[in-house]
């Protein structure tokens, strides 16, 4: 891992921030949402020739062989565009538990179709390392692996290629990979958010393939992998509307002078600077402390973990206060930027369930 | 010629300081070798002649032109040994001042000096110039090659220790308010100077108020230019304020990622760690800490590779926050106990001296709202609130709570 050098990483960065800029601009980013999938499927396939889709995949399977901190620049990057593909859960967390597995060898088909953008995987289920966990799932697995019963709040779930089901089981989770075939009905959800697509999977008989030989700290390295990154998306989503909030404080103007002028308005606006860069350094941390493998790793991802969806649910809030009347219409990208960031408070794990968890992990410091 | 090179690896420097610190320095006693008593002028004396006082001011200033990556391993070489001395480049306000805004003339001679030995305090704020610093109204009027200084400063620190004060002056009454004050370099050591200790509401007299009455400065010690001191009064500024948001003013300073937390402790000790609410708080209270160390990282990395400084405005403002958040917290961890106070009662004695201490960096060096304007305005670009004041001459401009003027 870790074989991308930091030159090599800025590269990468401000390719994508060109591919973004003219491709996920505001209004296609709209025109995207009243589609299929919520967003314009042929820029997956792009991102997938910028070589993108495989860079937290390790070389052997066809990757980059990146860290979590490459996957966490592009999330990133993905966070202030709004665009709502699923990276984080069929570019970081599906690769890194079929990696760990022990049928890792027989996924060479599916990695391969991550990398060249030809599949998206939805990941389902009741394991808190579900993004959008569904606790009340009812999902029975007969004595042949064949899989039945339904699961909901699935993201992509009706696109997705495969969905990999996470399990709750009485001492870890397991984990099945099912094709989206005859066996797979998907309903879409209708969500808040106008481009995310949630859907509820039924499955009757689903053949699903093991990821056998995971050990605990398989699983929870994925979790992190994808807290991690999703704090990096909450930070430049949070950074993003944060910088459109400062030019409009700037350029609107109320009794004769901007209204970034009146203290009642700079304050807020110094307090939510410190919150978008107290989420950027929280977010960098957890990246960094995973690719490092820092023994600390799970707290710095639980921080980045609060501290983002925080950063990003207030900024965005308030965002829209600063604005005034105009961010009350969905002409305006406020509410856009507030939507994700409601819906990405519990996408893995609340804050309160990180604060906990971060809190743990000082009590057993030495 | 120094022994130090400039083009060296990190690794080479560190065993050239650690080296030159063995040969000079007894680390287990804190002590110069072959030196009966520690004589802190003539060991300070040493360092600069080594380059090491100021090691990123240039060679012909005292120092040897290093990276502040580079000063950062000269500094972890010195605490290795326990050795003080180095690092005047980033604590030394008077002497930082001085560099950065001073003459060649008055750099020559008071350099030396102001490094090696004399402590500086700050003479600044006026009882009706807090916030509005630049409202100052003590005067300086010229008589010959001296300046005559009549006027009250308050809020400063060492004043019985110190052999000089950073004195803000008004030198123009008809000019508007930013552009009629001179800094000096004001020695305190003279008739005309009282210095009267002020009790704070910890406890504590750090602070001092000084009436000065009819005394002298030479010309020579005016730092830049006639009536352009508050230029140069901005460098100063903003290295205290740097300096407050690495957290040196706290009494207890703890390791915001290593070892187990004061608060937590003290949750423990107060049978409330099974709280889930109180759990919660002080799960948000340690992060906003480490957020802090964090953000301040990414502020000395930014400030090295790109030279901006916009992260480290935001390091006093977060610390209140965590200052004020922690009394607050452990104050209800206590209890009832914590109306006791006393050396019987030490956890409640604490406590109360942090929720009154932690004022100290919410207004002190200006105030957090005071941050909140220079965060918005100087990094955020938005612009200034209407200044009544703004282009008037300074004896019409109205002031502390009367609307009389003076002039």
């Amino acid at each position: 891992m870790n074989t991308i050098q930091e030159s090599e990483r800025t590269a990468i960065r401000e390719a994508l921030v060109r591919f973004l800029r003219a491709e996920a601009g505001e209004d296609k980013l709209r025109l995207g949402m009243k589609s299929e999938r919520g967003y314009d499927h042929r820029l997956w396939q792009q991102m997938a020739d910028m070589g993108l889709l495989g860079i937290a995949l390790s070389e052997t399977y066809g990757g980059i062989g990146g860290s979590t901190l490459d996957a966490a620049m592009v999330a990133e990057e993905l966070g202030r565009s709004l665009l709502p593909v699923p990276f984080i859960e069929t570019c970081v967390i599906v690769p890194s538990l079929l990696e760990s597995s022990d049928v890792a060898e027989k996924m060479r088909a599916v990695f391969s179709s991550i990398v060249q953008g030809t599949a998206t995987i939805a990941i389902g289920g009741s394991a808190t390392l579900a993004p959008y966990r569904d606790s009340t799932c009812a999902l029975r697995i007969d004595d042949n692996g064949a899989i039945s019963g339904e699961v909901s709040l699935v993201m992509h779930g009706a696109h997705a290629d495969y969905l990999l089901l996470v399990i709750d089981s009485d001492s870890q989770p397991r984990c099945f990979l099912v094709s989206a075939g005859m066996e797979y009905a998907a309903e879409e959800q209708t969500a808040n958010d106008p481009a995310l697509r949630p859907a509820t999977i039924r499955l009757n008989c689903a053949p699903g393939i093991e990821l056998t030989g995971l050990n605990k700290d398989d699983l929870e390295h994925a979790r992190l992998q994808g807290v991690a990154t999703l704090s990096a998306l909450q930070a430049g989503a949070a950074r993003a509307i944060f910088e459109i909030t400062i030019d409009y404080l700037k350029t609107r103007y109320q009794f004769g002078r901007p209204i970034g002028s009146f203290q009642a308005l700079k304050h807020i606006a110094a307090d939510l600077f410190l919150e978008v860069e107290s989420a950027a350094s929280a977010a960098h941390a957890a990246a960094n402390a995973l690719a490092s493998a820092d023994p600390l790793a799970a707290r710095s991802v639980a921080l980045a973990g609060f501290i983002c969806n925080d950063a990003f649910r207030d900024v965005s809030a308030q965002a829209i206060q600063l604005h005034g009347g105009i961010a009350y219409t969905q002409e305006h990208v406020a509410h856009l930027y507030w939507r994700r960031a409601r819906a990405t408070l519990s996408m893995l794990g609340d804050s309160d369930t990180h604060r906990e968890t971060y809190l743990s992990a000082w009590e057993t410091a030495a | 010629m120094s022994e130090f090179d400039q083009d060296t690896s990190p690794e080479a420097l560190r065993i050239a300081v650690l080296s030159w610190l063995d040969t000079y320095w007894d680390s287990d006693n804190r002590h110069p070798l072959n030196e009966p008593a520690y004589d802190r002028r003539r060991w300070r004396q040493q360092v600069l002649e080594a380059g090491l006082a100021v090691p990123s001011w240039p060679p012909e200033w005292f120092g040897l032109g290093m990276t502040a990556a580079q000063c950062k391993v000269i500094e972890k070489a010195f605490a290795e040994r326990n050795a003080p001395g180095t690092g005047l480049d980033r604590y030394h306000l008077g002497a930082i001042t001085v560099f950065k805004a001073g003459s060649d003339a008055l750099k020559r001679e008071m350099l030396p000096e102001l490094l090696t030995g004399p402590i500086c305090c700050l003479l600044y704020s006026e009882p009706n110039a807090g916030s509005d610093l630049a409202g100052i109204r003590t005067r300086a009027e010229q008589e010959g090659d001296k300046y005559v200084i009549n006027g009250q400063k308050v809020w400063t620190s060492n004043a019985h220790e110190a052999d000089y004060g950073m004195l803000l002056a008004r030198t123009d009454w008809d000019a508007p308010k930013h552009r009629g004050i001179t800094f000096f370099l004001f020695p305190m050591r003279q008739a005309g100077v009282e210095i009267r200790p002020i009790n704070q509401i910890t406890g504590e007299s750090e602070f001092n108020e000084i009436f000065i009455e009819n005394a002298l400065v030479p010309e020579r010690f005016m730092i830049g230019n006639l009536n352009e001191g508050w230029g140069s009064f901005q460098t100063a500024i903003a290295y205290e304020r740097l300096i407050m948001g690495q957290g040196i003013t706290g009494r207890r300073r703890v390791s915001a990622t290593r070892g187990r937390p004061p608060l937590l402790e003290l949750a423990e000790k107060n049978d409330r760690l099974n709280d889930p609410v109180v759990r919660q708080r002080l799960a948000q209270a340690l992060a906003y800490r480490e957020v802090n160390s964090l953000n301040n990282e990414r502020a000395m990395t930014q400030m090295m590779t790109q030279g901006s400084m916009s992260l480290m405005s935001l390091s006093k403002l977060a610390m209140s926050r965590i200052q004020h958040g922690e009394a607050a917290i452990a104050t209800d961890l206590l209890g009832p106990k914590a109306l006791l106070d006393g050396p019987d009662n030490s956890d409640a004695a604490n406590t109360n001296f942090d929720a009154a201490k932690a004022y100290m960096n919410s207004i002190g060096g200006g105030t957090d709202q005071i941050q909140r304007n220079i965060i918005a305005e100087k990094v955020l670009g938005l612009p200034k609130e209407h200044e009544p004041d703004k282009g008037i001459a300074f004896r019409e401009v109205k002031s502390g709570t009367g609307s009389g003027t003076t002039g």
